[in-house]
């Protein structure tokens, strides 16, 4: 089981393909559109006329990046649009310097607020500066629900660095529009932009009706005449004062005269005259129309008893509009998603400052963190109608909502128990798991150890059935996050790297800051190819840009680069060999950094290029070896101490028929892809003999069909059917 | 200010949950839906949760339909499920369907469609001893909470084809009638998504009738199979009690496939001073040692293993497996990895000086062999193995096991003059001689120092006793790394 080589993968495809639906991407005016949102966003941009776009990837943005990179060929190249998958998201940031002094529009994409966080230093420089030429920056925000990062708002940003944020309402043509108004603003008010895009916004599905792609004045084909010097553009003295006071005095301004020249923001009238109202951010809206709905305050097109103020331009507020919506009534909620609560905080500020006599409810009503779910948000509305509307609407509210409590905890009363917990876990066949094992084997050998993990599918290490993994703390730093603790503990402390996370920060803010500061550490960099926990993203090591243009650096050529000595390669399949070298690594102390890299590809990756590729082969009659690892059922003991070193999805339980059999047996189902791991586990930590593997030769030679007649008389002899 | 149109009476759209695990298909799912539902005009807008709930975790896609064509107005879709109103919930393994009801998302307006082949989650395997849920009070629950419950036993249902979960669960979707979408249409959006087309429109056909065919019986649940011994053997099993009478049978007929009939013969006289010892007439006592002491006493040693290798239906079942005909050439490789003390068991105990007392044979080390099973010469090795039954007796292991057996036997018969439970539950303590290696050898010593001061526990401590043995059993079944 080798890593593909470099080669395989220039030519091997992401774990989605948009390469069909980028035909979308050409749609001119007046056609209709359907698709994905992302997909929507990104025809947005190009009708908003960009002139270069890049980003990192990270759910829920990798597809923006995947369908940016399909479409380069046939679609941004000839616009003259200049398209990258950075580094980073510092690189990608870093992007955006080309609008400050250029009238060029340029947009950036990453997963929020880990990539705004790395993103940052740009950032906030681009903020100071200010632009000229449109400049948006798309944000996936993974908020909630399967989210696989800390819970964090990107508020905080665009407070801080005086950049407007778009949480835009989910209508497929609004979103258009506002990703659009986006560059208007950008230009409006000098201010690079925010969309927030809240994860499952990234893939809703809907239509809009398409306008003509617009080439940018200046790209590529068509270059800036002379390149522009200006000091005051410079983040020094004086000019960085003079920035801080141009943000509050004319950008910020410029930004909400725009929002309300332009409309950004979104009154939508209540049918009743009770003085009641809501306001909620645009990425809420349909949220709080359906939970209306189900408390027959309004009907399945949003016409609501109640008026909703939403908020499509979330920072800055446009206060003028907020005074509007409060001055008539005596109350509203508040419906503001994650913590802390900076919009109603700011409107309960306009309120006390101008003497509006209105009550503003909001997280009092509403849970003070977590996702605002459909559910959550009619509990809060329902208890905010029951307290505040008039009477009958009070009473229906209520009432929908104790009918629909009720009837849900019935229904939850028929549960025998708790639901299995199902974490995420590494594929079958990943190359990864066998590492996750050799670990947990070494610790049985000589004690538990330090692990620092990283970002990426390493992290699943931490989880059952391996449990190993200490601490995580951001991405390519799990080895700097070991130098406090390393020098003191006994063992030495080792640090898992994906490849993925080695090129993001882990090269400079680990192996250099490592091998500078002399750490006694053990270094295991998990090559396998791609970023694949994004979905098979390329990387400098890969072999190739997105784009398909080939492109390699080694890993190995730059820890070599930095002076580090020790390095050896496994085969994290052998799963014996893997243990020798990280005993061996772990054993080498006084020897500055170990590094071990374990190179094989990832599994998927891998099953994407074979499995058609085997599958024609078979159909072309070539010969085909078939693969898969089996449990001989009466061999096994039934304690399953295989799976509690394994966790592959395929090696699961079987009901025995055997009556004396007292517990399941192991069973290997058919999604085995043959990695071999399983029978390597029974090996290395001597295990039940029950596991085998089974090779087929499908369209066998003759030579070998030869063979094969020989050898089944012979069997056939000892008694085998 | 907007404006908003409406002309419709239906007050909401019709709402899907699908629940899933990473890699069952369930965003292709859902991509058929939103196009079946543009092709007939209805707005329609789908989601899901993706990230690292892709790898293999459970995950969630949701679909939302407005059942009105070309309405005047856009309706209002969202992004969530809601308690009580969701009309559909398909989930590709049951306690995905027991996970919404959890949430809260399944009521009495809800139509659950579920697959009723359970994927086990890892809490579950990694238990030693059986900690899967029981699927049956799930599908109860499911049936009782929800308006109604369309079981799909996928195995079963798209056996001899190569349709997928995923296409027979949108066959069944369409048929529910829940949804206003015609066969036509989601025909036409499996052809035009040009993926696996014939497979799929076969699952997508098997969906439709299995759904009118009403619920699926439900595979979960296999068979035990019981062999028969020897007529010979018949009137002295006729001596025990019936209920256990099958069991023994299946003793009888394990321990000659094992050693020989003097070998169940044996096992017999063992199980005899059991039964005279079984004063409750539920006669538990006696099919539960009959149970487990024909599993300890075909212990597998190397010669069992090479047996049970060498069976001769063992290859045409792996060719079965990997789908292939008897003349395809088949590679088998087997992974034994005996340790110093497999080879001092397998030897007679005055022999075993000649075992090397080498590193590479010490525990965690061990010989690893990859034998090559399926060619004529690693069968031939192995059935020499094999070959040795008869030998079997004089081995170290055999003397070990055996004594360990008439220990655990004696504390069996002293605790049914006390107590029956008690008796039964030390019967289960055999559950401690398993595995191989290390494994065994610890279950053995914890057998061993429990049995030491039996007797006189039995009479002084008998609550303490009957507590400790208890809690061995559930830590026996237990998650070893968790306790």
């Amino acid at each position: 089981m080798d890593g593909g080589t470099a080669i395989d993968r220039v030519t091997s495809v992401g774990e989605r393909s948009f390469t069909k639906e980028i035909q979308k991407l050409t749609l001119g005016a007046g056609e209709e559109f359907h698709g994905e949102g992302i997909l929507a966003v990104t025809k947005a941009l190009l009708q908003s006329g960009v002139s270069y776009v890049g980003g990192y990837p990270g759910a829920p943005m990798s597809h923006l990046i995947d369908v940016l990179a399909d479409a380069s060929a046939e679609i941004l190249e000839p616009m003259g649009i200049t398209y990258e998958q950075s580094a980073s998201e510092a690189g990608a940031a870093a992007l955006l310097s080309a609008s400050i002094q250029y009238p060029m529009r340029g947009a950036v994409t990453w997963k929020s607020v880990v990539g705004t966080n790395v993103a940052s230093d740009a950032l906030s420089n681009l903020a100071s500066t200010g632009v000229t030429g449109g400049s948006l920056i798309i944000l996936g925000d993974d908020y909630g629900e399967g989210s696989s990062i800390m819970q964090e708002r990107t508020y905080t940003f665009a407070m801080k660095s005086s950049i407007p944020l778009i949480d835009p309402r989910y209508d497929m043509e609004r979103l258009v529009e506002l990703t659009e108004h986006c560059f208007g603003i950008s230009e409006a008010s000098n201010m690079p932009v925010f969309l927030n895009m809240r994860i499952r916004a990234c893939h809703l599905t809907g239509s809009f009706i398409a306008k003509d792609n617009k080439v940018a004045e200046f790209n590529t084909n068509a270059p800036i005449p002379e390149q522009k010097y200006d000091v005051s553009k410079i983040v020094l003295p004086p000019h960085s004062y003079l920035h801080e006071i141009a943000k509050f005095e004319k950008r910020l301004p410029a930004a909400i005269a725009y929002a309300k020249q332009h409309k950004i923001n979104e009154i939508f009238p209540g049918k009743s005259d009770a003085r009641i109202g809501i306001i909620t951010q645009g990425g809420t809206y349909s949220v709080v129309m359906r939970a209306l709905q189900r408390l027959g305050a309004a009907d399945a097109f949003g016409n609501s008893d109640v008026p909703v103020y939403c908020m499509n331009l979330v920072y800055p507020l446009v206060t003028d509009e907020i005074v509007d919506f409060l001055s008539d009534k005596d109350s509203v909620l508040i419906v503001e998603e994650g913590n802390p609560n900076f919009i109603e905080t700011q409107i309960a500020e306009i309120a006390h400052t101008l003497n509006i006599e209105c009550r503003i409810h909001g997280k009092g009503m509403l849970p003070m963190a977590g996702e605002y779910v459909s559910n959550v948000v009619r509990e809060g509305i329902a208890q905010y109608l029951a307290e505040e509307a008039p009477t009958e609407m009070s009473k229906t509210a209520l009432d929908s909502n104790n009918e629909i409590l009720a009837r849900t905890s019935e229904a939850q009363s028929f549960l025998p128990g708790p639901m299995p917990a199902r974490p995420p876990s590494f594929c079958t066949g990943c190359p990864e798991r066998p590492i996750m094992a050799a670990l947990k084997l070494l610790m049985k050998e000589r004690g538990k150890f330090h692990i620092s993990m990283d970002i990426g599918c390493n992290l699943f290490g931490s989880l059952p059935p391996f449990n190993v993994g200490n601490t995580v703390l951001g991405y390519g730093l799990s080895l700097a996050s070991s130098g406090a603790i390393g020098p003191a503990l006994d063992q030495p402390n080792v640090a898992i790297m994906g490849d993925g996370g080695f090129w993001h920060n882990g090269f400079t803010s680990g192996v250099v800051n490592a091998q500078w500061n002399k750490y006694d550490s053990v270094l295991v960099i998990l090559d396998n190819g791609y970023a694949a926990a994004t979905g098979q993203h390329k990387l400098p090591s890969t072999g190739a840009t997105p784009r398909g243009m080939e492109s390699m650096i080694s890993i190995e050529g730059a820890l070599k680069g930095v002076g580090v000595q020790w390095i050896k390669h496994v085969d994290s399949y052998s799963l014996d060999d893997t243990i020798n070298v990280l005993r061996e690594a772990m054993d080498a102390r006084g020897k500055g950094l170990r590094v071990v890299i374990s190179d094989n590809e990832c599994m998927l990756a891998r099953q994407r290029r074979e499995k058609p590729a085997k599958a024609a082969a078979l159909k072309a009659g070539q010969t085909v070896i078939q693969e898969k690892f089996g449990v001989d059922e009466e061999v096994c003991t039934g304690d399953h101490s295989c799976m509690r070193l394994s966790g592959c999805p395929s090696l699961t339980l079987k009901q025995s028929s055997d009556p004396l059999k007292e517990t399941p047996v192991a069973h290997v189902d058919d999604s085995c892809v043959a990695c071999g791991n399983c029978g390597e586990v029974a090996h290395a930590a001597q295990l039940c003999p029950s596991f085998y593997k089974a090779e087929a030769v499908r369209n066998a030679g003759i030579l070998r069909q030869f063979a094969s007649t020989i050898n089944r008389g012979l069997l056939s002899m000892m008694g085998a059917k | 200010m907007n404006e908003i149109k409406n002309t419709s009476v239906i007050d909401r759209p019709i709402c899907l949950l699908l629940g899933a695990l990473g890699g069952q298909g369930g965003g292709v799912l859902i991509e058929w839906l939103v196009d079946a539902a543009k092709r007939a005009g209805y707005p329609a807008q789908a989601t899901s949760t993706p990230g690292v709930a892709q790898r293999t975790g459970a995950t969630t896609y949701y679909f939302e339909l407005f059942p009105e064509k070309n309405p005047a107005g856009t309706p209002i879709f969202t992004f969530f499920p809601a308690s009580g109103d969701l009309d559909l919930m398909i989930a590709m393994e049951p306690t995905e369907a027991g996970r919404a009801i959890e949430r809260g998302f399944v009521t009495d307006c809800t139509t659950v469609i579920t697959a009723t082949e359970r994927v086990y989650s890892t809490a579950e395997k990694v238990s030693a001893g059986d900690g899967r849920i029981d699927v049956e009070p799930i599908l109860e629950a499911i049936e009782k909470a929800s308006k109604e419950l369309v079981q799909l036993d996928m195995a079963a249902l798209s056996a001899g084809t190569a349709a997928r979960g995923n296409a027979i669960a949108f066959g069944a979707i369409v048929s529910s009638g829940i949804l206003p979408l015609t066969a036509e249409d989601c025909r036409a959006s499996i052809t035009s998504k040009g993926v696996a087309v014939e497979s799929n429109l076969a699952g997508f056909e098997i969906g439709m009738t299995a759904n009118a065919t009403d619920a699926q019986p439900n595979s979960q649940k296999d068979e035990l199979i019981f062999n028969a011994a020897p007529e010979k053997f018949a009137s002295k099993i006729s001596d025990f009690p019936s209920s256990a009478q099958e069991i023994i049978g299946h003793g009888i007929a394990r321990l000659i496939d094992y050693q020989n009939e003097a070998y169940a013969e044996f096992y017999l006289e063992r199980l005899k001073s059991v039964a005279e010892a079984d004063t409750d007439k539920s006669k538990k006592l006696t099919s539960e040692v009959a149970r487990h002491l024909a599993r300890w006493m075909s212990f597998e040693d190397v010669i069992r293993v090479a047996q049970l290798k060498t069976r001769p239906e063992r290859l045409s079942r792996i060719r079965g497996e990997l789908s292939v005909d008897d003349t395809t050439p088949l590679k088998v490789t087997d992974y034994f990895k005996p340790g110093r003390d497999e080879f001092l068991g397998a030897l007679p105990k005055g022999l075993g000086w000649l075992v090397p007392n080498i590193e590479k044979l010490k525990l965690g080390n061990g010989l690893a062999l990859h034998l090559p099973t399926g060619s004529a010469f690693g069968y031939a090795m192995l059935k020499f193995m094999a070959a040795l039954k008869p030998l079997r007796s004089k081995s170290a292991q055999y003397i070990e096991e055996q004594a360990a057996i008439e220990q655990w036997l004696a504390a069996v018969i002293k605790a049914a003059a006390t107590n029956n439970y008690l008796a039964c539950q030390t019967a289960n303590l055999a559950i401690l001689a398993r595995g191989y290696g290390q494994v065994r050898k610890t279950g053995f010593s914890k057998m061993a120092t429990l049995f030491s001061d039996w007797a006189e526990r039995l009479t002084n401590d008998h609550a303490g006793l009957a507590a400790e043995v208890d809690q061995m059993i559930l830590l026996a079944h237990a998650n070893p790394e968790e306790t």
